[in-house]
């Protein structure tokens, strides 16, 4: 047998995402039932009985999601455990490129963590009104979000199945480093244009959320978390590590620099994800996200600040850039 | 007419394994606001099922129950506890109180979500101590009260967050004839504040009250009579 599939953290986690797929399947079922025999105004039996069991699919689907959500850092955690048994592999980002599963598995997981704040803010909103209003949309996200979580296990097990203990991978600063004076960076940007983008689209941001504009907000918000990205691995992860050839998303997770990682991916995929599912919700279904918004605006503040004290602090104890 | 409850066609039954038991069928009925409607059947008629319908606390199978302008049946849990906290005071056959909260804790527990100031919840409780006439006992632990005293203690509960529709489930069933001659006089001074009361009972005492009051005869789930008493 695989010895991957003996680690017990990957046993967990499969197990899990498989109990969790499992508990959606009725709440599927019954979702395709329910939508297009859905009347609210109705008093009639037929509805009454709709009403219970939507009350049934929410309670699963709650459960479910909030679950999923626990579950996104608990995959890095369980594949970063895995470079011991992965040749080559020093953190998750070697395990992750060890077959052709993981990046598209990475990136469907990404988006999943979005499409359930979507859905749980619809939902939220939709309690909060007196008559269901957007019910039916919020079913249908969900039969999206089922469908990609169907591509997900599949990708979950083909990824965890596939990978080949005896091959070696490559470590992160092979896949992160510049190779051969190629510039990883998007749009042909250096560090220093990529961090004036990246001080320019928080500040966009921070004048959308106080002027209220909620498209602009949205399209900043996604060109953020974009540049975020690269800016995170190619300039802050480095103080990160207080190393400048330290390039690398995984390694800032590891005990050794305080699970740092965590903390930084969590505020922006959350704080982004939010603030793009909040503008949604405003344009679409006219609904004051407040709470929403400033909940979202408080995390990807936090976001920059961490990221900015890295190389700040550093300066001020080293009295140098790296 | 302003009715504060409204009920069209309303059907509760129950299956279990394979059997269908009717618990209420075809109902239709309407309350007047400052109305006391007296529901009267015996064990199994469905009339507490019914007091629960229009208390929120449970659904119906089909039909519309709709109280103060609120279709209740129809309400997301978070607007229905809202809805009863604010609208419905509810007296129940066995009092459902904290026994280890004194009296007047007691009062104040359905007050706490309404996020009133201190001085308005002292206010409140104190006064619905008076009404109930439990004021002389607002320190003791629920669990050392007697059987009368419990039931004003509920009664004090179901006043605190001034609700317009009172809603007693065989209130009397467990006092004696004095405790159950006290709390018709209290119900004869919600009557007068204006607080529309239904009652749920087989109890001959509310045969003759000191005000005016509609009963509705109920047997095997269905409304079979209507009449007026005082």
């Amino acid at each position: 047998m695989n010895p991957i599939l003996l680690d017990t953290q990957v046993q967990i986690y499969l197990l899990s995402e498989a109990i969790l797929y499992l508990l959606m399947i009725p709440a599927f079922l019954i979702s395709l039932k329910i939508i297009p025999k859905w009347d609210f105004g109705s008093f009639s039996q037929e509805q009454y009985a709709l009403e219970r069991e939507a009350y049934l699919v929410m309670t699963i689907l709650i459960f479910a999601f909030v679950m999923k959500f626990l579950l996104l850092p608990y995959f890095v955690f369980a594949i970063d455990n895995l470079n011991t048994l992965v040749p080559g592999a020093m953190c998750a980002a070697g395990v992750i490129s060890a077959n052709s599963y993981g990046m598209p598995l990475l990136f469907v997981k990404l988006f999943l963590v979005f499409a359930l704040i979507l859905w749980m803010a619809v939902n939220h909103y939709d309690l909060e009104a007196k008559n269901y209003p957007w019910f039916k949309i919020k079913m249908w996200i969900f039969i999206a979000i089922f469908i990609v979580a169907s591509v997900e296990l599949w990708l979950d097990f083909s990824y965890f199945l596939d990978i080949d203990p005896t091959r070696p991978v490559s470590c992160c600063s092979a896949l992160f480093g510049q190779l051969e004076g190629a510039n990883p960076l998007p749009f042909g940007l250096d560090i220093e244009k990529l961090l004036i983008l990246f001080y320019l689209s928080w500040s966009l941001i921070v004048f959308a959320h106080y002027t209220g504009q909620t498209l602009a907000k949205l399209l900043a918000t996604l060109l953020f978390v974009y540049i975020s990205y690269y800016a995170v691995v190619y300039f802050f992860g480095t103080y990160v590590y207080e190393l400048p050839t330290h390039k690398c998303p995984f390694c800032m997770m590891q005990k050794e620099y305080h699970y740092a990682g965590y903390l930084i991916w969590a505020t922006l995929f959350g704080g982004s994800f939010g603030t793009m599912a909040a503008s949604i919700c405003k344009i679409f279904l006219k609904v004051d996200t407040g709470k929403m918004e400033s909940l979202s605006f408080a995390m990807l503040n936090l976001f920059t600040l961490t990221v900015s004290l890295y190389p700040l602090v550093y300066r001020l104890q080293n009295g140098v850039w790296l | 007419m302003s009715y504060i409850i409204e009920i069209e066609d309303l059907q509760k039954h129950y299956d279990n394994s394979g059997e269908r038991f009717h618990a209420l069928r075809d109902i239709d009925m309407k309350v007047r606001r400052g109305e006391c409607v007296i529901l009267k059947g015996i064990s199994g008629s469905g009339k507490t099922t019914l007091l629960g319908i229009m208390a929120g606390l449970d659904h119906p199978s089909s039909g519309k129950v709709v109280v103060d302008g609120e279709a209740i049946a129809k309400l997301p849990d978070r607007h229905l506890s809202r809805f009863r906290g604010k609208h419905i005071g509810m007296i129940f056959q066995h009092y459902n109180l904290i026994e280890n909260f004194s009296v007047r804790e007691n009062v104040m527990v359905p007050l706490v979500p309404m996020n009133l100031d201190f001085e308005e919840v002292e206010r409140r409780v104190r006064e619905s101590m008076e009404v109930a006439n439990i004021s002389h006992k607002a320190s003791m632990s629920a669990g050392r009260l007697s059987g009368g005293e419990k039931q004003r203690t509920a009664i004090a509960r179901a006043l605190a967050s001034d609700p317009e529709i009172i809603l007693c489930d065989e209130p009397t069933a467990n006092l004696d004839r004095a405790n159950s001659e006290r709390f018709v006089e209290i119900l004869s001074k919600l009557h007068d504040m204006g607080k529309s009361i239904v009652i749920a009972t087989h109890d001959p005492i509310f045969d003759h009250l000191p005000f005016e009051a509609r009963v509705v005869h109920m047997e095997d789930g269905r409304v079979v009579e209507e009449g007026r008493e005082s």
